[in-house]
């Protein structure tokens, strides 16, 4: 009984018992259907059947064919420009709202979040109805005698658009979240002891608040290198990335299996991506003054 | 005349219509240490900041080595400051946190290796390069913010309440530490804190700040023995408050009517009877013994209470003696009284030029 009891208060049964319903959560919607996929990967289909029959082939495909390497290829700069574009504006929006925003510093950066108050489908639409062949800039710019933009109508740079305004928000309140733990009374210290403002943002702000932007970057990266429905609303016949090819194979060529091997290189990729991005990660050198890991 | 290593001239700040700083103008000589102490909400801090580079005056001028700096900002002002909070940067280790103003100015990296070794044998903090911030205590920060602000040796050394966050041990080390650097390296620090004990103690000349302004400038023992200004009397040494109206007033000496106790003040030239007057006795000028059986002479206050406590610091003691009209004085002795016993009656005696008179200000009680 006592033996039962002191098991009981032992820390690894509570953190087990607290953390059982989550991990099960994650294991029924995440870890299965990962499996599945991967298990599916190494099978083939014929006819819209799957067939338990293991083998290689998808892979060869995707990266021995040019054309899914061209995807995953534009898929990648895509994501990479939209992580750029959203951070260089986010982080500014981001830094006046933590150091200015005062007593409004909640309201406004709910207000970034915004566009959620609605659905993806729609604020895309919305988007197309700005910048498509019809939509209210190039009309505008027609009324006025003037040529209509053609780069922003059905392209890859109107797709960027769409996913910078869609992913924007996680970068604002990733990197606002860590600018609230700043101390900002370091940049007086850099001023005082000789430092320019941009030095003092170099040497101070952005190593001490690198690892919320470093989510902010992941949080872009992921979802706009597996996107679809933005490049197909917004991108057109050849704005096709890699995520439109991907549910290609689901839907209408229900190819499952070499879907399947796409998502898995997908996955993969992303999850080097994440590695590379915690690899530059040092506590220490992020300000952690806690105990190390 | 060499030029003053800082002056200031005029210099004026406002926050929503508070003259936060008031029209100060000053002069600090090469290698003093100056001190601004004032209560909290007095403007010390803001006037650092200004002279900092980190508020920027609305009127008046900073030269600092005879360069005007009123409108260049902070990092081109070769200036050194030690903050409150020590704020050491967490991302950077000991060694990285004290070049960092050699880094700025790009300086040869062998030069910057030799500054470093230099200032951390002088704060003695040797062998702690490659500590991080927060692998060092209170007194191991505060070593290491001196020595970032020391290193570059700037032509003047900002201190804003660095001891502020370190206990009393702690403090007094400090305390000793900071006057041996101010004199090794001559140069003049500027050291803002409210606590008057650090300022009398660090400070060769000191101002005392009130209200945006300067209620008295000088050396500290001046202002010690001889303050100008009602607030100065009141606060530096904290002294007894005796209060009331002038009853008579003839040759040097006035009568002072204390709650229905006749006290011998110094005449002021410009208080009447029936003026309502301040006048603060500091603790060491009160003589305490058992009542004596002659009669007092004219100019010296000699009025008998009750000990009704007694409060052993050490070096010396606070005696707390209460009067027939309900006040109370404290007198400080060395512990040798030990004939005096609390709730025994005792005499407590003084020159009324020991303590320092003001007329009251209309509002007071």
């Amino acid at each position: 009984m006592t033996s039962f009891r002191k098991w009981r208060q032992n820390n690894n049964f509570r953190f087990a018992l607290l953390t059982f319903p989550g991990a099960l959560f994650l294991l029924i919607f995440l870890v299965l259907p990962l499996i599945s996929i991967l298990v599916y990967s190494f099978w083939r289909t014929e006819s819209y059947e799957l067939i338990a029959d293991w083998n290689i082939e998808n892979y060869i495909t995707i990266l021995g064919e040019k054309t899914y390497l061209t995807f995953i290829w534009r898929s990648l700069v895509m994501a990479v420009s939209v992580s750029l574009v959203c951070l260089i504006y986010a982080y500014p929006v981001a830094y006046l709202i933590a150091k200015r925003g005062g007593r409004y510093r909640l309201i406004l950066v709910l207000l970034t979040a915004a566009p959620f108050f609605t659905g993806i489908i729609l604020r895309v639409t919305a988007i197309q109805q700005i910048l498509g062949p019809i939509g209210l800039l190039n009309m505008a710019l027609q009324t006025f005698g003037f040529e209509p933009i053609q780069i922003l109508m059905y392209s890859n740079v109107a797709s960027a658009i769409g996913l910078v305004y869609l992913w924007i928000p996680f970068m604002v309140l990733a990197i606002y979240l860590s600018l609230l733990n700043f101390n900002f009374q370091l940049l007086e210290v850099a001023y005082v002891n000789g430092a320019k403002p941009w030095r003092a943002f170099v040497e101070v702000t952005w190593p001490l608040n690198w690892i919320g932007t470093a989510i902010g970057i992941v949080l872009v990266f992921v979802p706009t290198f597996a996107a679809f429905v933005t490049p197909r609303f917004l991108g057109g016949v050849n704005g096709a990335l890699y995520g439109n090819i991907l549910e290609h194979q689901f839907g209408a060529t229900g190819t499952w299996a070499l879907g399947s091997a796409m998502g898995v290189v997908l996955f993969v990729i992303c999850l080097i991506f994440i590695v590379i991005v915690w690899r530059t990660i040092n506590l220490q050198r992020s300000g952690y003054t806690g105990e190390e890991f | 005349m060499t030029e003053p290593a800082l002056k200031l001239e005029q210099v004026e700040k406002t926050f929503d219509q508070v003259h936060a700083v008031d029209k100060i103008s000053l002069d600090v000589g090469q290698g003093e240490f100056f001190s601004l102490l004032g209560p909290s909400g007095s403007g010390k801090t803001t006037l650092l900041r200004i002279i900092a580079g980190l508020e920027t005056p609305g009127n008046g001028t900073v030269h600092i080595g005879g360069r005007d700096v009123t409108r260049l900002p902070p990092y081109a002002r070769g200036i050194g400051m030690v903050f409150q909070d020590f704020l050491l940067f967490p991302h950077k280790i000991v060694a990285e946190n004290i070049t960092f103003p050699l880094k700025m100015q790009k300086l040869p990296a062998s030069r910057q290796k030799e500054q470093l070794d230099w200032v951390l044998a002088l704060v003695r903090m040797a062998g702690f390069e490659n500590r991080y911030p927060h692998q060092l205590s209170g007194g191991q920060k505060q070593r290491v913010a001196l020595a970032r602000g020391l290193v570059a040796r700037p032509d003047i050394l900002l201190l804003d309440e660095p001891l502020a966050n370190l206990d009393l041990e702690l403090r007094k080390e400090m305390e000793v530490e900071m006057r041996r650097f101010q004199a090794e390296l001559d140069i003049p620090f500027i050291y803002v804190t409210h606590n008057q004990e650090e300022a009398l103690t660090l400070s060769s000349r000191m101002a005392v700040m009130h209200n945006g302004k300067f209620e008295q400038v000088g050396a500290k023992l001046d202002l010690y023995n001889n303050p100008n200004t009602r607030f100065v009397a009141s606060f530096l040494g904290s002294p007894n408050h005796i209060w009331g109206k002038v009853k008579t007033a003839a040759d040097n000496i006035a009568i002072l009517d204390w709650k229905g106790v006749d006290v011998q003040i110094p005449t002021l030239s410009d208080a009447k009877p029936g003026d309502e007057i301040d006048y603060y006795l500091k603790h060491e000028k009160i003589l305490i013994q058992p009542p004596r059986a002659t009669d007092p002479v004219r100019g010296e206050n000699r009025i008998e209470g009750t000990l009704r406590d007694v409060i052993f610091k050490g070096q010396h003691s606070d005696y707390f003696v209460v009067f027939n009209n309900g006040e109370e004085l404290v007198g400080s002795a060395a512990v040798e009284a030990e004939s005096l016993k609390i709730r025994h009656a005792v005499e407590v005696s003084w020159l009324p030029q020991a303590g320092d008179a003001f007329l009251a200000e209309e509002n007071q009680k």
